[in-house]
């Protein structure tokens, strides 16, 4: 890899960087233990690669230091929270040193009189809400793994999630940042204040910049007042279209914003139900719509999802199934979240893609595949957040094929996905970043111009291309020509 | 034929929260939900009237506000709710309830079966069923973990019992409650909601059933709540280990031993 100019990590240097997280919060030496640091959630094992050595650092001055230091040794520094993303972002693809933010994991600040709450990076997602539940507030960002993921992660992805037709992604409720930057300066950017036009917009920068600009170091989120009502619709659709349609009148002919619009087609529903043991009669149905509903008050909420249940029945749907209370919400969401995890049972081969269209464009892309599948016998099954149109299309390599045949088909098959994409004016990645899994496709749907932008940036904070490189674009611009993979 | 279900409204297990200076459960803010455990009973009600044909009426003895979980199961598709309610059955113990039941049960003219589930995931007894049998002088089969044959006159089920399953064939009219191994429970439909917010739920008092005054609430209750306190779990674990492949057979060996004692093998 052309951009590996690095040094290794010395005996030297491991001293150093004992003295400045502390000898018991530092792993190297271990390969088994390296291991986990090696890999993400990203199924396809090609996309590894063993760091030096990792850091537990516990403060923005420890982690200051190690930026320091990693840029006058030229060792390559790759943050990484829960390890729980899907493009490899975490991925310390020249080796050198993780910084994990597990021990940053303190909820600094509960501030209910500014709807705002500050937290370090480490903090699980799903705890965000835990600690303010009693103030009458929550947290609207709902990646589908916030069980495990942390919040620095979800920020440096601008993680979306379940929620994002109704609440928009991370980046809407992100506030304040402090970082640390690639030279190992600590700077502080916004703070809890709704609005800030204090010059250019940094904090947008940040967020969303896979680890490549910043380590962010705490984290303040803008929070919303607690729904007081919710309800969940699980919806049987014999055909796809039926249900692809029911979505946008949902929105237009119904005029309700529903906080989710989950998508999953016959394959996923299939698998998540057997994971599951899930007795929900899907025999019949080639689609399911998940739809949430909240608000202020359970006669509000049940108007909403009476009028949007009777228009997905009047699209033709199978069964209305609704759920309003948490057990049985969590039933319904439980298949949804799962589906991921079910197709890891399924088939070790197999690769998670996350495009994004415009949503009328929906039904087209849902052909797309279709046509996908037929041309080069992958199956390719679906599903996503059809509210605002960001599908998780899934290959998957069919049992028979050899690992060779699937890695040499499967870069024809998605470069013919993300030309698709791109023709319907959609995106390779609404919510789980480019990382260098998706790098090489960068050029199909960004101009040249467009990535020298972005390397110009990269470039000014990080001249010595110390944090996370080999990242959503090369620096060298001759190895990032070749789309076809 | 006709099954009565009777359910209880509790508080949703994930959020209770124990009170830690009177042992009590704090039930202010807690979401109440139809008990999972009798949704169960439910589910077997709904597929012997898919089978069989039958009417389902579910009763429920709770505060005014427990309608919300009859409304819940005529939304999965009972016919019918009823729920008992006074002031006068206030603290009740699982004796007075099963009396009060019964009265409710007389007043609907009986059942050819009646559905409960295991027990409450609150109090936690597994008793206002039998009980409830008792005062209606019904044959009761309890751990029911399938209903095998519904004949005229008589029902073929399988109890879950220490050994394994036992068989038993029971005249009607009986009661039964259920474990979770009976079926999984559907979940509430659209057409179901509309049914049940329209529903017409009547409440029942004391005065609407045939009970003596004497034998309802905290006077007709037996049972006394001396202390309430949490049980300390104590676990006592032995590690057992095996350093390298020679030791592997002794540890195995060991564990055989430790589970024997236990009487877990």
């Amino acid at each position: 890899m052309a951009e590996c100019l690095y040094n290794r990590v010395s005996d030297r240097v491991i001293d150093e960087l004992k003295q400045i997280v502390g000898a018991r919060y530092l792993i190297c030496d271990d390969a088994d233990a390296l291991e986990a640091f090696s890999h993400d959630e990203v199924a396809e094992r090609e996309y590894a690669h063993m760091p030096e050595v990792v850091v537990r650092p516990r403060t923005t001055d420890e982690i200051a230091a190690i930026m320091r230091l990693a840029n006058r040794e030229m060792i390559p520094v790759t943050p990484r929270g829960a390890g729980s993303g899907l493009s490899g972002g975490a991925v310390p693809l020249c080796g050198g040193i993780v910084v994990l933010t597990d021990r940053m994991n303190s909820i600094v600040d509960v501030d209910p009189e500014n709807l705002m709450v500050v937290v370090e990076p480490g903090v699980v997602t799903r705890e965000i809400n835990e600690a303010i539940k009693g103030y009458g507030l929550f947290y609207a960002g709902y990646p589908m793994s916030l069980e495990t993921c942390y919040i620095g992660g979800n920020v440096a992805e601008n993680a979306g999630g379940g929620k994002a037709v109704k609440y928009g992604v991370t980046g809407r409720y992100v506030t304040g940042l402090e970082v640390v930057t690639p030279a190992g300066e600590v700077v502080r950017l916004g703070g809890k204040r709704v609005k800030d036009v204090t010059g250019y917009n940094l904090l947008g920068l940040m967020v969303g910049s896979e680890g490549t600009l910043g380590i962010f170091t705490e984290v303040t989120l803008k929070l919303m007042p607690l729904p007081k009502a919710a309800v969940d619709l699980l919806v049987l659709f014999e055909k796809t279209s039926q249900a692809i349609h029911a979505v946008p009148r949902i929105m237009t002919s119904g005029g309700i914003i529903p906080t989710a619009i989950e998508f999953m087609d016959r394959a996923s529903i299939k698998v998540a139900c057997e994971y599951l043991n899930e007795s929900l009669p899907w025999q019949d149905a080639s689609a399911m719509l998940i739809l949430t509903f909240d608000g202020s008050d359970e006669e509000a909420v049940e108007r909403e999802y009476m009028t949007a249940g009777d228009l997905c029945v009047n699209a033709g749907a199978i069964e209305v199934y609704v759920a309003d209370n948490h057990t049985t919400s969590e039933r319904i969401w439980r298949v949804r979240r799962n589906i991921p995890e079910a197709w890891k049972q399924y088939s070790a081969n197999r690769t998670t893609e996350d495009i994004v269209v415009p949503i009328a464009a929906i039904p087209e892309v849902l052909k797309g595949f279709e046509r996908l599948q037929e041309k080069y016998g992958i199956p390719v099954p679906c599903y996503g957040h059809a509210g605002d149109g960001n599908l998780h299309a899934k290959p998957v390599m069919p049992p028979e094929w050899s690992v060779e045949k699937w890695r040499e088909t499967l870069p024809r098959l998605l470069t013919d996905l993300y030309r698709l994409t791109n023709q319907l004016g959609g995106t390779i990645s609404g919510e789980h970043g480019i990382g260098h899994k998706r790098k090489k496709y960068m050029p199909l749907v960004c101009s040249k111009e467009h990535i020298a932008i972005m390397r110009a940036v990269k470039r000014a904070l990080d001249p010595n291309n110390i944090l996370n490189p080999g990242k959503i674009f090369d620096m060298d611009e001759s190895t990032s020509e070749a789309a076809d993979g | 034929m006709r099954i009565i279900v009777l359910v209880k409204q509790v508080p949703e297990t994930g959020a209770v929260k124990m009170d830690e200076e009177t042992g009590t459960m704090v039930r202010a803010g807690v979401e109440a939900i139809v008990n999972p455990l009798d949704l169960y009973a439910v589910e077997a009600a709904l597929a012997l009237k898919e089978t069989q044909g039958a009417e389902v009426t579910a009763v429920s003895m709770g505060p005014p506000a427990a309608a919300k979980a009859l409304r819940e199961v005529i939304a999965m598709g009972v016919d019918a709710g009823v729920l008992v309610s006074d002031s006068a059955f206030a603290g009740s113990d699982t004796w007075a309830t099963g009396y009060t039941l019964a009265a409710a049960v007389r007043r609907l003219k009986g059942a050819d079966l009646i559905l409960c589930g295991e027990r409450a995931t609150d109090g936690d007894t597994g008793q206002v069923g039998p009980q409830t049998a008792s005062f209606l002088d019904l044959p009761v089969a309890t751990y029911v973990s399938s209903i095998d044959a519904v004949t005229t006159g008589h029902i073929r089920v399988s109890r879950l019992v220490e050994e394994g399953y036992e068989g038993l064939d029971i005249s009607l009219p009986a009661l039964i409650t259920v474990v979770k191994e009976v079926a999984e429970p559907r979940l509430p439909t659209l057409g179901g909601k509309k049914r049940a917010r329209n529903a017409d739920i009547p409440v029942w008092t004391a005065d609407d059933l045939d009970v003596d005054p004497g034998r309802i609430g905290l006077d007709g209750s037996p049972t006394r709540v001396v202390k309430i306190f949490r049980p300390q779990v104590a676990r006592k674990a032995e590690m057992i280990r095996a350093e390298d492949e020679s030791e592997a057979a002794a540890a195995a060996g060991r564990v055989v031993e430790f589970m024997t004692d236990r009487g877990l093998l």
